[in-house]
């Protein structure tokens, strides 16, 4: 369902800045911040836009959305693919993002071991009947660290102009404060969480005790994951379907890494090839470029400089070639950080880029091709 | 304030769909000239030469018959304004519209007729609003019609997108099968491109495999290396040159950018107005919006300006270089030679490769069953085999020189060898030259000295001692040489340079061009360092001179008499005050072996085409001069057109042509041909030899079946390539009084492709083409205004 047109419709007088919709990803953005989880559900996903802002939340690896309607999710899922960028620079985490398309009111194994479970402007869509269980599959079954559940406060709905009955034609109820409250306290004694109640959108000032706009409760599990107990008992049935499926390229996958470490090893390579063939060109060669050499900016002539002082680690030709330690490769801060151990480095490119015969050095061709014209 | 509701042809709104909203007609759709040629009415085809079989990578589009699209107007009452409402409104009917739709706003197209010809609907809004849709017919488009065109090209780009492919400007790439290279920290991606587009006899998909090189770093990493290349002092300069006019990706969206400009006052730290009016800086914003950590505060911020309207942002975007991503190759790297090797091993893909991977692309289409549900949706198939024809290998042409006349090998399309030791036609005495070298490159230019003596007495060439001349390697030292020591009686100077550094040899290049107009030639020391090569590289530099000093080297033979060929191309230039530089260059006599050049700058804002009709006032005089007549024909090859350009080159170029020739008299009306050259065409012909497919022959003439019926139009393949697909160039001729049969044309453009003196073999395009681009590149690169009109009758920028 479209939550921000609508809501759009109303701030035109009680102007909530940023707008409402805004404010409640803002929270589950700083939700997600404090207690860092790796796998986060979002409920209701509709547009996706919220798991769109989440897939920059460096310490999420698994990103999952749910909802009843597959078309709208289907509208904009390609954002949640990986960009050109994501491929060319491959970064640290690993991040999978699955859609699946199915009732908050049904169990799927697929939704079992999430940290963090989001619920945003979810409940109040739902029928008696399916409400009525969605506390079985969200507490009880998936069972997260924390589940966050939003809703639209009754309370407020009369500083709301243009709000007859609900705020939304597809709302199938609206609670005030005491309502929610009462559902979420017992919903938490009965599955062992803890609640916390808060809310985005806050009342003029004088109207303090209408509440929030938004009424937000946030449930943390009281006992730690007891795991296999509740999941094993029952085996269930995949009844979602997976619409839509994005694993983003990462270091952690040996393919990429190998890639990156490959490309930064034969890129130093050349880099600190192309300096010591230049120092041998003879120095007088070009007095306006020596001149002028302020290595402020210059990060990689000072590193060399210090390097070479060190034994075994200085470049040197024979012949055609163009010997490069990799102990003095290995140096480098991206190389390093890359591979972690000289090991690692050695193992990753191995076959895949031409080293001396002891295999300490990388070996490159000091060979100028020459261009015709 | 209401959004326009206005019926429109549906082109423009169509296109608004496509991404990025283009309105740009990139296909040239709906220019017509064919019609306005009565001699090519009938038949547009050649009939010359030998038939060669020949496979092409184009796909019939079958459509169930009399398929037809139906446009339908969509309008709310009370108005709705914001387009999701809209399609939101609508489609709450989808049982009664269907399931396939295409809709952006105001239109609507659907595969089926709905029962009634304006169909009322009803919605309620959220907020319980009742509104009434009214959908009405406004056209039913056949398939051949452009909307119905431009469509078919929107719904199959939604299918690559479907396929998972990337977008990156106008193609699709697939980011899951990269291409690395490591020593130049590039990535080059497999993708396609495609168009679908009414051809000759049906309508064709056209799909080939492209390349995109994209580069593993950012724009910081780059102005990094940068620093550490050049120093501080030219720091900022060789940035502005480096990156300017690039195309960047970002790290947290989907869009490319150009860069235009750099902004070295502001950094992270600085702000921005948000489209609320609130200010807030760039690092704030990137951590909120994205959580993205900017690490170097320091770094000065992109400047990229927005073509049109996007939402309520307009006029340019700040953007991080830590942020983006390069994208393609700079001049630069197109320059390195090393490079270009390297990349070459995997984007020049031989005839079967490149007929595979296309073949990858239309089985993924047929395998994919989302992807077939789509096609079948809109009642769409398409021929999963490419189709074949035949083409003609005209006859190979003479060369002569000095009375001797040769063949070449057609393999490969060179005649190096051939015409070695001949005299050559007009050989340019030497008598008076300097040659100018560094201390360090003594011994090279005494061996350059010694290899020209050997080679020139067999071209004809008399060339006397030099004045050798050493200089200091700085580039005013240069300068001080030149202007104490060429007089003018000077025929050439030679400048031997020791590095490749741009600046040295556009100082050379502008003051020799412009204020003192010398032919010159320089050399790098490099080049002349090898011993085993120095002979070939002294013959190309001597006969390289003597076109510079106003020499002929070879002729075909020219059937048509009175004729002045032109050729023209333009060069962009992206960095500095983005000017265009159109050069422009006729034929001087009978045997078309001198030429007349010049060029028009154009800076913002103003016509090339009044630059180009002055260009053709003077030729006109030029050729009167020479010949003490003026031509009856003249032909006008025209490169440099881009894509969607043609219609103005028709309606306002051709025009001045004619305006120009009436100009030179009441009693001179010469017959006139313009035609279009296109370096950079989809379309890829294979020659079925011995089972396989290998590249068309030199000489092969395609008319029929992938040409368009609304141009007299042709492709020739006239070069030949030693890995890869060879590309074949596409004529259109536009305008056309000759009266010469289609054979004549094609003929007289490959002979043309035969003239080129900076390389004896034949070429992509004709000779002046060839020139204009290499003198519009000269002046674009290095001159930067026209050179100086003495040096007009020779070839000075070779």
């Amino acid at each position: 369902m479209d939550k921000n047109l609508q809501e759009e419709e109303f701030t035109q007088i009680i102007k909530f800045k940023p707008s409402l919709n805004k404010q409640r990803h803002q929270f589950v953005r700083d939700l997600v911040e404090k207690y860092k989880p790796k796998k986060v559900a979002d409920l209701g996903c509709a547009d996706c836009s919220l798991l769109r802002m989440l897939k920059f939340c460096s310490c999420i690896e698994v990103l999952a959305g749910l909802d009843i309607c597959a078309s709208v999710m289907k509208e904009k899922m390609h954002t949640l693919s990986p960009l050109p960028v994501d491929y060319l620079q491959p970064s640290e985490r690993s991040l999978t993002v699955t859609l699946h398309h199915g009732s908050v009111a049904h169990k799927d194994p697929c939704m079992l071991g999430f940290d963090l479970v989001t619920c945003i402007e979810l409940i109040e869509h739902l029928e008696e009947s399916e409400l009525k269980k969605f506390p079985e599959v969200v507490f009880g079954f998936m069972a997260p660290s924390i589940v966050v559940i939003s809703t639209p406060n009754s309370e407020f709905n009369p500083l709301l102009p243009g709000v007859m009955l609900y705020r939304h034609p597809d709302h199938k109820f609206e609670w005030n404060q005491a309502q929610f409250q009462s559902w979420a306290l017992e919903t938490a004694r009965c599955y062992d969480y803890s609640v916390e109640f808060t809310g985005v959108g806050r009342p003029p000032a004088g109207m303090e005790k209408v509440g929030f706009c938004t009424q937000i409760g946030v449930f943390v599990r009281k006992s730690p994951r007891t795991g296999e107990s509740v999941q094993s008992e029952k085996p269930t049935e995949a009844v979602y379907k997976t619409v839509f499926k994005a694993v983003y390229p990462s270091l952690k996958d040996e393919k990429y890494l190998q890639t990156a470490v490959i490309s930064e090893v034969i890129f130093t390579a050349q880099i600190i090839k192309h300096r010591l063939m230049s120092k041998r060109e003879e120095y007088g060669d070009d007095p306006e470029r020596k001149s002028k050499f302020q290595p402020s900016m210059d990060c990689f002539s000072d590193y060399l400089g210090k390097l070479v002082i060190e034994k075994n680690m200085e470049p040197f030709v024979n012949g055609n070639e163009v010997y490069i330690p990799l102990a003095t490769i290995f140096s480098f801060p991206k190389v390093n950080r890359l591979c972690g151990t000289f090991e690692k480095l050695c193992k990753l490119i191995a076959g895949k880029v031409t080293l001396s015969s002891d295999g300490s050095a990388v070996m490159l061709n000091t060979e100028y091709e020459n261009e015709e014209n | 304030k209401t959004i326009g509701l206005q019926v429109s042809s549906g082109l423009q709104d169509l296109s608004l769909r496509d991404r990025g909203g283009r309105r740009r007609d990139f296909h040239d759709l709906g220019v017509n000239t064919r019609q306005a040629m009565v001699h090519v009415q009938e038949s547009k085809t050649g009939l010359s030469g030998r038939m060669i079989k020949l496979t092409t990578n184009h796909f019939r589009l079958t459509s169930r018959p009399q398929w037809a699209l139906y446009q339908y107007h969509v309008g709310y009452s009370p108005e709705m304004e914001a387009r999701r409402l809209r399609s939101a409104l609508l489609f709450q009917h989808e049982e009664q519209i269907g399931k396939t739709h295409a809709f952006d706003g105001s239109i609507l197209f659907l595969p089926k007729k709905l029962e009634n010809k304006v169909t009322e609907l009803f919605s309620r809004t959220r907020n319980g609003e009742d509104v009434k849709i009214t959908v009405t017919l406004t056209n039913e488009l056949p398939p051949t019609s452009p909307t119905c065109l431009q469509f078919y090209n929107i719904i199959f780009r939604r299918l690559l997108k479907m396929l998972n492919l990337q977008q990156i400007g106008r193609n699709y790439y697939n980011p899951s099968d990269p291409v690395s290279i490591p020593n130049h920290r590039l990535m080059v991606w497999l993708g396609f491109t495609s168009s679908i587009l009414q051809y000759e006899e049906s309508i064709m998909l056209c799909a080939d495999v492209s390349h995109k090189v994209l580069r593993g770093e950012t724009v910081l990493d780059t102005m990094h290396s940068l620093h550490s290349q050049v120093g501080e002092e030219r720091f900022r300069d060789t940035c502005a040159k480096e990156l300017i006019g690039l195309i960047v990706l970002t790290k947290y969206n989907n869009r490319t950018y150009r860069i235009d400009d750099i902004d070295w006052d502001n950094n992270p730290k600085g702000t921005f107005r948000k489209s609320d009016g609130s200010e807030m800086s760039f690092v704030e914003y990137y951590r909120k919006q994205y959580n993205i950590e900017i690490s170097d505060w320091m770094q000065p911020v992109l400047i990229s300006q927005m073509k049109r309207k996007r939402g309520n942002i307009q006029g340019s975007v700040a953007l991080i270089p830590e942020l983006c991503s390069l994208t393609g190759l700079t001049d630069k790297m197109r320059n390195d030679f090393n490079m270009m090797k390297d990349l070459a091993i995997h984007t020049r893909l031989p005839p079967e490769q490149r007929q595979r991977e296309i073949g990858r692309l239309l089985n993924y289409i047929q395998k994919d069953d989302n992807v077939q549900k789509e096609l079948r949706n809109w009642g769409l198939s398409f021929d999963y085999k490419s189709v074949s024809f035949t083409g003609r290998v005209v006859q190979g042409e003479k060369i002569f020189q000095s009375g001797n006349m040769f063949d070449y090998n057609p393999q490969f399309a060179d005649w190096t060898k051939e015409t070695r030791g001949v005299p050559l036609i007009r050989a340019v005495p030497v008598d008076n030259w300097l040659l100018i070298y560094t201390r360090r490159n003594y011994d090279v230019a005494n061996t350059l000295l010694q290899s020209l003596f050997k080679v020139t007495p067999s071209m004809g060439i008399r060339m006397s001692k030099p004045n050798m001349i050493e200089v200091d390697d700085r580039t005013e030292a240069y300068l001080r040489v030149l202007q104490q020591r060429v007089t003018p009686d000077t025929n050439i100077v030679v400048c031997i340079l020791s590095s490749s550094r741009k600046d040295k040899y556009d100082a050379i290049k502008k003051y020799l061009c412009t204020d003192c107009p010398i032919p010159s030639q320089c050399v790098l020391a490099r080049t002349l360092s090898k011993p085993q090569t120095i002979m070939t590289v002294a013959t190309k530099i001597a006969l390289q001179m003597n076109c510079k000093m106003g020499g002929e080297l070879w002729s075909v033979e020219i059937p048509l008499k009175q004729v002045m060929i032109v050729g023209i191309d333009c060069y962009h230039d992206t960095v500095s005050g983005r000017q265009s530089i159109a050069g422009f260059v006729a034929s001087l006599n009978q045997t078309v072996t001198r030429w007349f050049s010049r060029c028009v700058v154009q800076s913002r804002g103003q016509e090339l085409v009044d630059g180009i009709k002055a260009c053709l006032q003077t030729a006109l005089r030029n050729w009167f001069k020479w010949n003490k007549c003026l031509p009856s024909r003249i032909f006008v090859y025209r490169d440099g057109v881009g894509d969607g350009q043609l219609n103005a080159l028709v309606n306002y170029e051709v025009p001045q042509f004619l305006d120009c020739l009436k100009s030179i008299g009441t009693d001179y009306s010469p017959r006139l041909t313009v035609i279009v050259v296109k370096k950079r065409v989809g379309a890829r012909f294979f020659a079925e030899i011995g089972g396989g497919l290998k590249n068309p022959p030199p000489g092969t003439v395609v008319d029929t079946m992938v040409t368009r019926p609304e141009w007299y139009d042709f492709f020739i393949v006239s070069q030949t390539v030693k890995n890869g697909c060879v590309a074949p160039t596409h004529y259109n001729v536009i305008y056309d009084t000759s009266q010469l049969k289609p054979d004549h044309i094609q003929r007289l453009t490959y002979k043309l492709c035969h003239m080129y003196y900076n390389w004896s073999g034949i070429i992509r395009v004709p000779a002046p083409c060839q020139y204009a681009h290499k003198l519009a590149f000269l002046v674009g690169q290095s001159i930067h205004r026209e050179p100086n009109l003495l040096l007009s009758d020779r070839l000075y920028y070779l």
